[in-house]
């Protein structure tokens, strides 16, 4: 919780402070003009950085939150050596409507069962065949820049609660 | 559209609450649950946008509330995604939320006045303008219109692209002005030019769903181009006769679908290509009819070089290096003896795939029942015989007339959202103007200067410097003001150490960089400029398919951000016509005297005919308000006179507005889904079947080209490939996608793949932490020897979107010497474990 | 009949030699027959069973290209290559049984895998392919019907701690695995190999 609000003070710190996109700014002349690229990490563009370490996959069963209804969601556990080619399709033998009383893993979306023009399949469309060109995993690392993106339930609290307190 | 019951405060707040329990690892919004609520505050406003990632061209739908987007979906009207999306595309919501979005412009200064080695600060517009406009009259006055540059992108917009050619062809008039794009598809432009003679493909993306086999020629379209993949799939695994053929110097997620998979050694698909030719002729199925009505045969010109800088051994070697795009007429019979040295045994033993699998390769173009679509990107474009492998894929289609009608088509892919909309048909190459018009060209420029009511002899008839070219001449100090706009050269431009790196931070150089967020470009600028992007402004991109789409601005930029369109545009006020021309050019427009280029180019009476009362209504739109007329629409309208009976006509601009795009020619109102066809194309006329028009005698060229070696090849001192790429889950280097913390999390940073023998063989496991380095530099990876690739022996892959791990420090700037684009899949490295030796 | 004087006719040469062998022995005692009977024994079966063992190692296994530019090499990226503790699985210790009479029995069928590489049954990457669900087929049946004893020799069920395992694998193993539902191989399919087209295998959309 103490992690929470640090993180909360941090960001309304350097909200308050007029800089909606904070640029850090580092007090010498660095090589890069001492703008901060919190992706690259502090070794100037010119030089090697080094690497970081293959982070594990996240292996929950766990799910996430969307960050709106639209979202495929991301998939919790790892599916490293899952086959999904021409001879089957290892996710679908545990999310295939047929499947999920023994796997009690989620179904897949009924969207899933539409063809190109809308209309319902009796199995799953092959359009839909390769899950990971819409599902990913997730790895333990962490992203170095936070999103600041606000997700609808956020917006329509806030509006009920009548807007800030002006 | 943003409401009155929110301000800036409130969304800070928002923004901050979000972050933080983001950062606690907790689910957001815990407490809104159960939310059932009035209509007014349910209801978000939906409206159509094209996806910001790459050249398939998705349309989305965006979800807007209170003025920000707070939904995204595939678009179900859109016939190119059917309501679908990939996993960047479902994440565009977040993309413009990053926490470090530039709001300011930054200038390096000491002591509060510019300086080259000083540290950025925020500056306001008006004095980012002021030192940049002199700097830039500057090297005017020092070196002439060359003095200065520009390198744009397939992510500008229509409008951004075509004002930027504006300024600088006619406003500088220097063709220093060249996008990213030339490191992308300048292969297959030149693959077109010279096999068509008019640019960009024939076919559409509904051949996917009526061809019998699609080969992938250096396309890993499972990654790269996601949805159109799901398409294919979906033709190859309802239609159980459609075959999948893929192509690559290494096994990818493209495999997956592949009836016939191939892994040959690098640059030998020219072997491959050369193979199926002489396997048509042979056989005796070549379709003769259709050969001697429709084409000519051309010895292209050999030994043409590899793009290095002039001094270098291997330029100084080629002996056909002075006109790489040289070619003689020859006969059919001339041909066939040819490539009948192309053997498949042959081509089996120089390519190391088996012979049985290129002979059932072969069968699928030879076979005349078997309809065939070609695919490429990368592995065709990036490649010192680039253009060659793209002729050489056409003649295969020419050979056997499968082209032009559905379910036959050779198919160019691209990988920017608009490097066909934008870099291509507005023509801001070196050498191009809009519509496939020519600089070099003098009835080319005559027509420019007309549309653009300009003197005669305003563009210079010179071709200006290329993308590579203008890295090289940075360096040398011969370009001295530079403008960046929506890319990340130093990230993506290869020999990054001894080319990008050290020509930006010349001294003698002014380098202005536009981006929406932090990236290695821009901490090697000396002045940032901080930009609105995609739906924070009105946009027009062209995908690959020759569809161009439209979207409105739906959101308001953060801070001070400001469209590159109005970046442009605001920076042209900056320049009276005297500081730019000659007194002689004047002397024929005298009553261009003492007026701004802005004046000159934007307020000609033609850019500015239509008023802000034609914006529709609930839309903002910045630029318009800031110049006083509807400024998307003027620029659209005067660029659409270059293209319209010429073969690239576009529809009235306020339709786009309505369609989910239009595939050009749009004649009548009516979309052109294949070119060249009669009855489909209206370019062709009753009774002439098929003409390919883009030659004056309507036919297409087939070119006997032979295999040459690549530019760097491994030895005992570099004894591996070096391949470089990309992932699903990142585009555009990174700068965007990297700040979606799921798509972080799902591909977090670069990597070596590489093949676990040659691993266990260096001593090297999984995750080592490794020195990838060529005869140019090194960067420090991790070893991956699982995962979605399998490498063959001898064979690396590094993708380049992390600019953690800058991989063009280490690739070679050997260019394609036609089509002037860098070969990013072939340079030789060394692998050493970071640290002691074990 | 006339088979049987075929055999005979064919075996002519063979009978002063069997009279030989079978005549009893005039210069050796009864107990050193018996001694050195059981020493040669020991000799030969040592030498049988060395040769055995020679033929059950990866190396043995992966000498001809069959195994090892197909089924070898898609092992390499699988967990059972390479992994956190670094214990790894050969070829034999998935395929061969460890219990005598059965690896025997096992052996006598490798023999057409000989066959098969003699006669490049699978020679080509193609052909491999086209067999490849006989082939699986016939290693899942084998498990199926020993209760996938050669991965019980390792992963015992007694010894997992759950606990230890994702929530995912500790749900599955304790609601099937542990009641004996399931065998290992029932949703282990795939794991160090490629899979065949799975149409029609149950489980398997």
């Amino acid at each position: 919780m103490s992690r929470l609000l640090r993180s909360l003070l941090r960001v309304a710190l350097a909200s308050s402070l007029g800089l909606a996109a904070p640029v850090a700014m580092s007090q010498s002349a660095g090589p890069d003009g001492g703008l901060s690229l919190p992706l690259r990490g502090p070794t100037p563009v010119a030089d090697p950085a080094p690497a970081p370490r293959i982070q594990p996959i996240r292996n929950t069963a766990a799910r996430e939150t969307r960050n709106y209804p639209e979202q495929p969601p991301v998939i919790p556990h790892t599916i490293e050596g899952y086959q999904i080619d021409l001879n089957g399709n290892k996710c679908l033998s545990c999310h295939a409507r047929s499947r999920i009383r023994e796997s009690q893993a989620p179904m897949i979306s009924i969207t899933h069962f539409m063809d190109r023009e809308g209309q319902f399949l009796a199995t799953v469309s092959p359009r839909r065949f390769f899950c990971t060109e819409c599902h990913v995993s997730q790895t333990d690392a962490k992203p170095p820049v936070a999103n600041s993106f606000i997700d609808i339930d956020s917006l329509i609290t806030h509006l009920k609660a009548g807007g800030s307190a002006k | 559209m943003t409401g009155a019951k929110f301000d800036r405060r409130d969304f800070l707040k928002l923004e901050a609450a979000a972050m933080a329990v983001a950062a606690a690892g907790m689910a957001p919004s815990a407490q809104a649950a159960n939310l059932a609520t009035d209509k007014d505050t349910a209801t978000l406003d939906w409206n159509k946008a094209a996806c910001r990632f790459c050249g398939t061209g998705c349309s989305v739908m965006v979800g807007v509330k209170e003025g920000r987007v707070v939904a995204t979906h595939g678009d179900i009207k859109a016939e190119v995604n059917r309501g679908l999306n990939c996993v960047k595309g479902y994440f565009l919501s977040k993309m413009m939320y990053g926490e470090d979005r530039l709001t300011k412009p930054l200038l390096r200064k000491k002591n509060g006045v510019y300086d080259k080695n000083g540290d950025f600060v925020p500056v306001s517009w008006d004095e980012a303008f002021d030192v940049m406009a002199d700097k830039f009259k500057a090297a005017l006055k020092k070196r002439g219109p060359n003095g200065v540059a520009m390198f744009g992108s397939g992510q500008w917009t229509i409008f951004e692209g075509y004002a930027a050619v504006k300024l600088f062809k006619a406003g500088f008039r220097t063709n220093n002005i060249d996008p990213n794009a030339r490191h992308c598809m300048a292969s297959a432009v030149a693959g077109f030019m010279r096999s068509f003679g008019i640019d960009e493909p024939m076919g559409c993306y509904d051949d996917i769903e009526a061809t019998d086999a699609f080969v992938l020629w250096g396309s890993n379209m499972a990654e790269m181009h996601p949805i159109l993949w799901t398409r294919v799939a979906d033709r190859r695994l309802s239609a159980p006769h459609v075959k999948v053929a893929v192509l690559s110097t290494f096994e990818h997620r493209s495999f997956d679908l592949a009836d016939i998979g191939m892994v040959f050694k690098p640059q030998t698909d020219l072997i491959l290509l050369n193979a199926i030719a002489n396997h048509i002729i042979k056989t005796g199925r070549v379709n003769k009819e259709f050969v001697a009505a429709h084409t000519v045969f051309k010895r292209g010109q050999t030994d043409i070089g590899y793009g290095l800088r002039p001094e270098h051994p291997l330029q100084k070697k080629a002996a056909g290096a002075a006109k790489p795009n040289d070619a003689t007429d020859m006969s059919f019979e001339e041909y066939a003896a040819f490539v009948s040295e192309y053997t498949i045994p042959k081509a089996a033993e120089l390519t190391g795939v088996p012979a049985n699998r290129i002979e059932a390769l072969a069968e699928i173009y030879a076979d005349p029942k078997t309809k065939v679509v070609s695919f490429w990107t990368m592995g065709f474009n990036q490649h010192t015989r680039g253009v060659w492998a793209n002729n050489l894929a056409y003649n295969l289609h020419l050979l056997t007339g499968k082209i032009s009608e559905p379910g036959n088509s050779p198919f160019s892919l691209t990988g920017q959202p608009s490097a066909c909309g934008t870099a291509r048909e507005v023509g801001t190459f070196s050498h191009r103007l809009p519509a496939d018009m020519l600089v070099t060209n003098k009835a080319h420029r005559d027509r420019a200067e007309e549309i653009w009511k300009l003197p005669e002899g305003t563009i210079s008839d010179k071709n200006g410097a290329h993308a590579v070219l203008q890295n090289r001449m940075l360096k040398d100090g011969l370009i001295n003001a530079y403008w960046v706009q929506v890319n990340n050269n130093i990230q993506a431009a290869a020999n990054a150490l001894e080319e990008g790196i050290p020509g930006y931070r010349n001294p003698d150089n002014f380098i202005v960089v536009s981006d929406a967020y932090p990236t290695v470009t821009t901490v090697c600028a000396d002045l940032i400029l901080p930009t609105a992007m995609w739906v924070e402004k009105e946009g027009a991109y062209g995908n690959a398919e020759r569809r161009t789409q439209v979207w409105r601005q739906l959101v308001t930029a953060p801070g001070e951000a400001r469209s590159d369109l109005w970046q442009l545009m605001e920076f042209s006020k900056r320049f009276k016509i005297e500081d730019v021309w000659t007194d002689e050019l004047l002397a024929k427009k005298p009553e261009y005297r003492g007026k701004t280029l802005f004046e000159v180019l934007f307020r000609n009476g033609q850019v500015d005919k239509f008023p802000v009362s034609e914006l529709a209504p609930g839309f903002a739109n910045q630029e318009s308000e800031a110049f006083g007329f509807y400024v998307h629409k003027g620029l659209f309208e005067e660029y659409a006179t270059f293209g319209r009976g010429h073969g690239h006509d576009l529809a009235p601009y306020d339709r786009y507005h309505e369609e989910r795009g239009l595939r050009w020619p749009v004649v009548d109102g009516k979309e052109t889904r294949w070119r060249f066809r009669e009855g489909s194309d209206p370019y062709v006329k009753a009774g002439e079947g098929v003409r390919f028009y883009g030659y004056p005698d309507g036919k297409a060229r087939i070119f006997a080209l032979p295999y040459e070696p690549p530019a760097e090849s491994p030895d005992e001192t570099f004894p591996f490939w070096l391949v470089t790429g990309r992932v699903l889950e990142h585009w555009h280097s990174g700068s965007m996608t990297r700040r979606v913390p799921e798509l972080y999390s799902a591909f977090p940073e670069a990597v070596c793949f590489m093949n676990p023998d040659d691993a266990a063989a260096l001593k090297l496991r999984r995750g080592d932490e490794i020195k990838v380095e060529s005869r140019r530099g090194y960067i420090r990876t991790r070893v991956e020897t699982k995962g979605r690739n399998t490498m063959p022996p001898g064979v690396v892959f590094v993708p380049w979107f992390d600019e953690g791990q800058l991989i063009n420090k280490v690739t070679l700037d050997a260019t394609d010497p036609i089509s002037l684009q860098t070969d990013f899949k072939k340079c030789a490295v060394r692998l050493a474990l970071v640290g002691e030796a074990r | 009949m006339s088979l049987l004087g075929a055999l005979a006719n064919r075996f002519a040469w063979a009978r002063p030699i069997w009279t030989t062998i079978s005549r009893p022995s005039v210069y050796f005692s009864f107990g050193a027959l018996v001694l050195g009977g059981f020493v040669a024994g020991i000799v030969f079966w040592g030498a049988f069973n060395t040769a055995l063992e020679a033929t059950n190692t990866e190396k043995f296994c992966t000498s001809c290209h069959e195994m090892h530019s197909n089924v070898f090499e898609e092992l390499k990226s699988t967990i059972h290559f390479s992994n956190r503790s670094g214990v790894r699985a050969s070829c034999p210790d998935c395929h061969v049984p460890h219990n005598w009479t059965d690896k025997i029995a096992r052996k006598m069928q490798a023999s057409k895998e000989v066959w098969g590489h003699l006669f490049g049954t699978i020679g080509t990457r193609e052909k491999f392919l086209d067999h490849r669900f006989a082939l699986a087929s016939h290693e899942w049946a084998r498990m199926k019907a020993n209760d996938s004893l050669e991965c019980r020799n390792c992963h015992s069920a007694q010894s997992m701690d759950t606990t230890k395992q994702s929530p995912r694998a500790a749900e599955a193993h304790e609601r099937f695995l542990f009641t004996g539902q399931k065998t290992c191989i029932d949703c282990h399919k795939g794991i160090a190999h490629k899979l065949p087209d799975m149409k029609g295998v149950e489980g398997w959309q």
